[in-house]
Order: structure tokens, then C-alpha cells, then sequence
């Protein structure tokens, strides 16, 4: 049975005056899923976070939950937990009031609150911490004392409004598992909120890319990073290199793309339709370029173009090549730190290999 | 405003506004009505009473010679005592130093009327006659904290390194004060004074205690007359009072972009 | 700057309004308490005797009336102001910036404008043939007495001290972050639920703060109390004001001075260790 639509948010628009707005904007996160709006700050991701959790109205559209109409209810009627990013944590309360507040507003009876509340401090490893104060804890802490507080409750949808940004870079990283396992251990559904592109990555099932209160592109991981539907996508997510090139020719075999340099480029064969345009961007990702000796045969389906080496970065794992092309391009490739690799030096001449799938056109 | 305010708690504030300035209001109304019997809303518009105001003597040395006169003295002392004592807490350590910083902001506890009986009796007996002086000194008091309250925050901002940074090139710790410390605190020292000035000219606690035949502040000449039935010659005294300090708070506001701590 | 040394430069600037203090200030306090140990006399003001029958006098039943109609009438004013003034600092302080300007211009403005003033604003509108009977002959209604009495009292000082309710509180108030109140409605609580469990105990420092402060004001109010109130339901501050110009009574005006500096100096003293804890307490959130 396919699983079902946990959220639907349609054409949601916020219109805080006539030049700034955001939307419209549309999205499904489905049941048990792990869903990321993901953009730069200003995007709009976190004006959409605020208007599930009822704290901002809409100027247009409508937020359902499980079918129900949600956007015309009171916050404090909204079914949906949030995580705040400075964790919000009632400081004159101890840990185990902070937990229990949600529930002692329910009326439930003091020892069913005292189980609920001792077992989620369980699942998030706080066990013992229940009497101490928010300010005695660390910083990770308190973040699963805020993430507590909301599943206790047991929200339909839970909501996390950058949570890890206020955490150093380790810890973030450590949280950021704990977060996935969590989250899979439960099935919660969960939309996620960030400005991390690594985070939003590691974490999702599917991203939203927002830019200037709009949907950029909504997809897998994978589907985000290998076909960016646009070049704002390819040039957020991880890194790229862009060209500017018009398509020449279009066969079953492929697609022929020439720049202005004079460079031609084999790419993979664009169903029709896919660009229309004959001016195009051509996305190539830095660790697809194979990076060789001069002297080298092109097979079908490569591309081999000479180029000479501007600039070596060490970084440990990687080497960081930025190459210039005949042309008189800039391209950026990142190898594997090897024996062979380590050779290279600024002011040699190489030869780049770039297969043809790995070229990607973008609408200009 | 952000958040899910009720619905009730606008209206109840506004309300709660309303009845605050409500008596202010309804003193400028009178002032230009034109009856007699105090009336709202007036049924006319009137500079009448103003002429009495002037031509009145006892209000007229009231307001000028004597609240006017006080309260420009008092705002000037009390911003260089308060001043160079704020400075002697601030910028230096000495043994009892929040003792006496709490010693300086004393006044502020005292009730009023209880300091004007106070110095009333000390006067007495003392001999001192009743006198512009004598307020004076008791408006020097009850001022005077406010300004150090002002230049301590004032020089609690202030990095003594830019001082330091004088010295090294050349100034005395007295030019070093004068050229870099005290034009920094200028917005300090004038929110200061203005306090004062406001402090002094409607204060009428002290005054009812401390005024005597030739130095009968004004509010104090409204008091007596309010106690005597007078005209709406009382409201147009007022209302010059309400708009000389509004607009005085207003330039601390907006020119200095002060929060008044009281 | 540490000096102390040879040139104690700091006694100099702070020497003169030391004096000034000690000479205007304490000398005359210490005068009052002198006053206070010597019996009355209509004739010669006071008599070089030592006693304690001021004090003892206090204990006398007008004077027990007195305190405790002060007192009351001190816990009233407080109550309404804290009532009408705690959603007043709440508006001030969430509000935006250039409305909490104003809003704080309209509640400062009226405290430095003299309080003869006031009160005569009040007396225009609550007179026999004043604006509000006037506003209910209007409407047909009977016109009411209340000017002269314990009630017009509590209006005139709860007009006048509301404001020093309101600016602790609402300095209590802005220290609470935005983030505390969306947290709690996220967690199911009405906008009066949340008021009640968070802005409540978190604020609790700033409306002890103002409570204390109304309350000491009001007690040793005088020209309210004077003006609006009559004379048999008199307050400590007339009564003090009475036995120094009218009756020279000056060691009972100085006993009663004295009691009334020390309540009220017991409730500043509370009020500024409840900011002082409040400062500790906000620093773990």
C-alpha cells in the first residue's frame, strides 16, 4: 500500500508587503518521512515552518493535515511539533516540568505523565538528567530536552527549525546521526528546516531547494545532486563547475554542445523538450573529471580535452586541481589523494576525460 | 506585535491609557474654555485664561522668578555634582565604594514628603529663612541621583582605553577627560540634566514644604489655589507645564534615543 | 584604574556631593530622630526632656486607624495597578519598536508632570458638576458622589503610580525570549495558559519589584491624598503635614516620619534584592 500523505501544503502564499513574499508554494510530505526544506536564509523556508506551526497566517493557499484543513486552526491547536533553534527550554522549569508541560496542560493523570515522560527521556538518553535545570546542561543537551518536550506528545508531524546550527561542528555532526536514527526508529514524520546543503543531504528522504520564496526543485538526495533542475540547484548543492555553450546537434546518440571557446562536448541524449532553448548551462561536478597524462584515445561516449594546471590544494583526503582549458576556462576538479595524483604540479599539462553522462544541461 | 495575542488585551490597554492620560487631556480642554465653571467639553475656544496666567503676579513670579529660575540652577548643579561624583565611582576603586554609590542613590528611597518635612525642621532650627536657596537645595537632593544614574551608564559604555589612547599621545588625564571623555558622554550628561530640570520644576512635594512668601513655586501656587477654588487660570498654568515637559521628554527620546529609567 | 594612593583623586570628585548629602540628608534625618525623643508642647514646640511617648502614641487608637487605613488603602492601589498595569507592560513589551516609543512617551509623560496637576484633572472630571456626572446626567443616570472620598483617593493614586508598575514588569518581560511563548503554544497552550505558566513566573522578579515600589509610594503619598481624599479619612502623609506647618506638633510629626521611613525603606530594600535575584536567575536562560 503506498504510504500516505502525512502533510499537503498548497499554494502557500505569506505577502508581508507588495515587494516581499513568498510563495506560492506547494508541497506532500508523505507519512514516515523525512522531509527537508532546504535554501539560503531569506528563502522562505522558515516563514513555511512558521505558518504549519500557525505562528505566521497565510495571505493565500492551504495547509492540510491528514486530510483535515490545519491553517485555520489556533497554534495551540495544531498537531504538529516544533523544535526551536535556540531549543526554547523553559528555564524555570527542570528538565522533567519542561517534558511534562504539554502533557500537564492535557489533564492527564500524574502517573501516566511520570511514565510518558521518563520513557522519552529514555529514547533520547537523558535518563538521568530529570531534575536538573535547562542551564545545567550542554548544548546537545538541551536540544534533546526540546526534542523531547514535542514527542512526548506525539505529534502527527514533527518540526525542526535548525536545530544544529548553534552546535559546534563535531557535535553537530554526532547530533546529526543521532537525529537520523531517531527519526527512523520512530517513523515520525519530520520536516527539517536548514541552510546546510551537507546536513539537508545526509538526513532526508526528499529536499525542497527554496530560493527567493520559491520552490527551486523538490527531489531525492540523488535526484537533487545528479539532476538539478536548474542552475541556482546545481550551484547550492555541493560544488560545480558551469559552462555556457548552445546545443548544435541532437541525435539518439547524444547531444552536441559547443561553447564559445570552441570547445565540443558530447553529453548524453536530452529527451526532447528537456531544454529548449539552444543557449545552455553545462553543469560537470568536480569529482566526475578524470584527471590524465596527454596522450591518451578518447573512447565513444568520453569527452578528452586538454587543459594545463593553475593551482594545486592539499586537503588530506582530496587534491583540489583548479585547471585552465585552451579556451581559457577556469574548471575545478577534486581527485582522490593517490601516488599518482600527488604528482601533479602547477604549470603541467594534462589531459581531462569527462564522460558524457556526466555533462548535464541546464536551462540558461 | 508578534504572537497570538487575545483578542481583549488591546482594547483593555487602550483603555488603561485612556483613563492614564485622561486628567491631562481634560486640564489643556479647560484651559481654553471659555467659561468660568470648569466645563468639557468647552464650548468654545479661548486664550483667556492664559491672559489671566500673565496677568496674574503670583503666577507669573511663580512660574519665572521662582520654579523657572530653581530649575535651571538645579539642573545645572546637580549635572557637575553629579557628574564628577559619578566619575569618582566609576573610573576609581576605594575601599566602601558600592557602599557609598548606594549612599548617593539614597534620596531616591526617601519618600518625599518625609525629606521636606525633614528639611523644613532642619531650617527651623537653624534659623534659615525660607528661599529660593533653600529649595534649591532641597531640589539639589533629589535631582542630583538622577544624573548620577545617567553618567554612570553613560560612562559604564564608555571604554577607557580611548582615554588611555589620548594620553599616549600626548594629553594630561585632564585634557584627556575634557577633550575625548566628556563629549562622549554628552548624550549622558544632557538626558541627565533634563531629568533634573523635569524633576525640579514639577516637584511639589518638597516645595509645599520648603516654599516661602517670595519663593511660592508653581506647583505649589496651583496646589493653594486648587485648595481655594481658583479659576481655569490654574489650567492654563497646567497646560504650559504639560507641554514644556512633554516636549523636554520627547527631545530625550528622539534626539538621544534615551529609555527613561525611573 | 586603580589608584587610592598618594593623590586620592576620587575623594575629591566625590567629596563634594558626599557633604552635600551628609550636611542636606542625614543631619536633617538625624534632627528628626532628636525631635522625636522630646515631648510636645503647643507653646515651645518641644521640651528638652527625653521620651519615648511619641512613639508610644502610635499605639494610640487614631493613630492605629490611621496606619491601617494608609496601609489598606496602600494594598489596594497596588492590587489595581498591578492588575491594570501587568497586560500594559506585556503590549509595551512585545511591541514594535517605533509603538513601544510612543507607548512608553504616553506613560512617562503624565509621571513628570506635576501631580497637583493630575489630581486636578481628576477633580474636573469626578466634581459634583464634574464630567462624569455630567456624562450621566447625559444618559439619564443619577450623578454620583465620589470626590472627597477613599475611592477618588485610589483613583488619583493608582493614575499616578501605574506607571511604576508597569516599567519593571515590562523590563522583566523583554528578558524572556519570543521564542518561550511560540514554544508554549506549540505545546498546546492558549495565549492565557501560557501567560499563566511562563511570562507569569518568569516576570515574577519585576512585579515584586513594582508591587513594592507602588506600595511604598503610595503610602507616603501626600498631595493626592490631600486633595481628593477629606480630612477625617486621612492618610500618614497628611497627618505629617499637618503636625509640622499647622499644629507644630514637630516631635509627633517626627515619630510618625521616622515609622513611615522605616517601613518604606524595608520595602525599597526588598525591591532592589528582588531585581538583584532576578538578574541571577535570567542569567540561566
Amino acid at each position: 500500500m503506498p504510504p500516505s500523505i502525512e502533510l499537503e501544503v498548497r499554494a502557500l502564499t505569506k505577502r508581508y508587503s507588495p515587494q516581499v513574499s513568498v510563495g506560492p508554494i506547494s508541497f506532500e510530505v508523505q507519512e514516515g518521512e523525512f522531509f527537508s526544506l532546504l535554501g539560503p536564509s531569506g528563502c522562505g523556508k522558515t516563514t513555511t515552518l512558521r505558518c504549519i506551526a500557525g505562528f505566521e497566517t497565510l495571505t493565500e493557499g492551504s495547509i492540510r493535515l491528514h486530510g483535515e484543513r490545519l491553517d485555520d486552526k489556533p497554534p495551540h491547536r495544531r498537531d504538529v511539533g516544533l523544535v526551536f533553534q535556540n531549543y526554547a527550554l523553559f528555564p524555570h522549569l527542570t528538565v522533567f516540568d519542561n517534558v511534562a508541560f504539554g502533557l500537564r496542560l492535557r489533564r492527564l493523570g500524574k502517573a501516566e505523565i511520570g511514565d510518558r515522560v521518563s520513557r522519552v527521556l529514555q529514547l533520547v538518553d537523558l535518563a538521568g538528567m530529570a531534575t536538573r535545570f535547562p542551564a545545567q546542561l550542554s548544548g546537545g543537551q538541551q536540544q534533546r530536552v526540546a526534542i523531547a518536550r514535542s514527542l512526548v506528545l506525539e505529534p502527527r508531524i514533527l518540526m525542526f527549525d535548525e536545530p544544529l546550527s548553534n552546535l559546534d561542528f563535531k557535535l553537530r555532526i554526532q547530533m546529526r546521526e543521532e537525529l537520523r536514527n531517531l527519526q527512523r526508529r520512530l517513523g515520525k514524520t519530520s520536516i527539517y528546516v536548514t541552510h546546510d546543503q551537507t546536513e539537508a543531504l545526509a538526513l532526508s528522504d526528499r529536499i525542497a531547494v527554496l530560493s527567493h520564496g520559491r520552490i527551486e526543485q523538490i527531489g531525492t538526495p540523488a535526484e537533487i545532486y545528479e539532476h538539478p533542475a536548474s542552475a541556482f540547484v546545481a550551484e547550492f548543492i555541493g560544488s560545480s563547475n558551469m559552462l555556457r555553450g548552445r546545443i548544435v546537434e541532437r541525435s539518439e546518440a547524444g547531444t552536441i554542445v559547443a561553447t564559445a571557446t570552441g570547445l565540443r562536448l558530447h553529453c548524453r541524449p536530452e529527451p526532447e523538450g528537456e531544454v529548449e532553448t539552444a543557449e545552455v548551462s553545462i553543469l560537470l561536478r568536480p569529482e566526475r573529471i578524470l584527471v590524465e597524462a596527454p596522450g591518451g584515445r578518447a573512447m565513444p561516449g568520453q569527452n578528452r580535452v586538454s587543459a594545463r594546471i593553475a593551482d594545486v590544494t592539499y586537503l588530506g583526503e582530496d587534491l583540489h586541481l583548479s585547471l585552465d582549458l585552451v579556451g581559457g576556462e577556469r574548471l575545478r576538479a577534486s581527485v582522490k589523494n593517490s601516488n599518482a595524483a600527488r604528482g601533479w604540479a602547477p604549470s603541467q599539462s594534462v589531459e581531462l576525460v569527462v564522460d558524457a553522462a556526466d555533462l548535464r544541461l541546464l536551462r540558461r | 506585535m508578534r504572537a497570538q495575542v487575545p483578542r481583549p488585551l488591546l482594547p483593555f490597554v487602550v483603555a488603561v491609557y485612556f483613563g492614564l492620560l485622561a486628567p491631562l487631556v481634560v486640564v489643556i480642554a479647560v484651559s481654553f474654555g471659555p467659561s468660568a465653571v470648569f466645563e468639557f467639553p468647552p464650548r468654545g475656544v479661548t486664550l483667556h485664561w492664559f491672559e489671566a496666567f500673565f496677568a496674574s503676579s503670583a503666577f507669573v513670579t511663580a512660574f519665572f522668578r521662582v520654579s523657572l529660575v530653581v530649575a535651571l540652577l538645579a539642573a545645572a548643579l546637580a549635572t557637575v555634582l553629579g557628574t564628577s561624583a559619578a566619575l569618582g565611582l566609576v573610573r576609581f576603586r576605594f575601599f566602601g565604594r558600592e557602599a557609598v554609590e548606594t549612599f548617593f542613590l539614597a534620596p531616591l528611597l526617601v519618600p518625599e514628603i518625609l525629606l521636606g518635612a525633614a528639611l523644613y525642621l532642619f531650617y527651623a532650627r537653624l534659623a534659615i529663612q525660607a528661599s529660593i536657596w533653600t529649595l534649591l537645595c532641597g531640589h539639589l537632593v533629589i535631582c542630583t541621583p538622577y544624573v548620577i544614574r545617567s553618567v554612570t551608564a553613560g560612562l559604564v559604555g564608555l571604554d577607557p582605553r580611548l582615554e588611555e589612547a589620548a594620553m599616549s599621545l600626548g594629553a594630561t588625564r585632564v585634557q584627556a577627560f575634557f577633550k575625548v571623555t566628556l563629549p562622549l558622554l554628552r548624550s549622558s550628561l544632557v538626558s541627565g540634566a533634563i531629568f533634573a530640570f523635569i524633576i525640579s520644576f514639577s516637584d511639589i512635594n518638597l516645595a509645599l514644604f520648603l516654599s516661602g512668601p517670595q519663593s511660592t513655586s508653581l506647583p505649589v501656587h496651583i496646589f493653594s489655589q486648587i485648595q481655594w477654588q481658583g479659576d481655569p487660570t490654574i489650567a492654563a498654568a497646567s497646560s504650559m507645564q504639560i507641554v514644556i515637559i512633554g516636549l523636554l521628554i520627547l527631545v530625550v527620546q528622539r534626539i538621544f534615543r534615551l529609555r527613561l529609567v525611573v | 584604574m586603580d589608584h587610592g594612593g598618594a593623590r586620592p583623586i576620587w575623594a575629591f570628585l566625590t567629596g563634594p556631593y558626599a557633604l552635600f548629602l551628609f550636611v542636606l540628608l542625614l543631619v536633617p534625618f538625624a534632627n528628626i530622630a532628636m525631635y522625636s525623643l522630646h515631648p510636645y508642647s503647643p507653646t515651645k514646640v518641644f521640651l528638652p526632656e527625653l521620651t519615648f511617648d511619641n512613639y508610644r502614641k502610635i499605639f494610640d487608637l487614631y493613630y492605629v486607624r490611621l496606619f491601617g487605613r494608609t496601609l489598606r488603602l496602600g494594598l489596594i492601589t497596588t492590587a489595581v495597578c498591578a492588575v491594570l498595569g501587568y497586560p500594559l507592560a506585556y503590549c509595551l513589551a512585545r511591541a514594535r519598536p517605533r509603538w513601544q516609543a510612543v507607548g512608553l512617551f504616553l506613560l512617562i509623560m503624565p509621571l513628570m508632570v506635576s501631580a497637583v496637576i493630575r489630581v486636578f484633572g481628576w477633580i474636573v472630571i469626578l466634581g459634583r458638576k464634574g464630567l462624569l456626572n455630567q456624562a450621566l446626567l447625559g444618559l439619564g443616570l443619577e450623578p454620583v458622589k465620589l470626590l472627597y472620598s477613599e475611592t477618588a483617593v485610589v483613583i488619583g493614586l493608582v493614575n499616578i503610580f501605574v506607571p511604576f508598575m508597569v516599567l519593571p514588569i515590562m523590563a522583566s518581560i523583554e528578558r524572556i525570549s519570543p521564542s518561550l511563548e511560540e514554544a508554549a503554544q506549540n505545546l498546546g497552550a492558549s495565549w492565557y495558559r501560557m501567560f499563566g505558566r511562563v511570562i507569569l513566573p518568569l516576570s515574577l522578579p519585576g512585579l515584586i519589584s513594582g508591587c513594592l515600589l507602588v506600595y511604598s509610594l503610595s503610602i507616603s503619598a501626600f498631595v493626592t491624598p490631600a486633595l481628593m481624599g477629606n480630612s477625617r479619612e486621612r492618610l500618614v502623609g497628611q497627618q505629617i503635614y499637618d503636625e509640622v506647618l499647622v499644629s507644630f506638633n514637630w516631635p509627633g510629626a517626627a515619630s510618625l516620619s521616622l515609622t513611615l521611613v522605616l517601613v518604606t525603606a524595608a520595602l525599597m530594600f526588598g525591591a532592589l534584592f528582588a531585581t538583584r535575584r532576578a538578574g541571577r536567575r535570567e542569567k540561566a536562560s
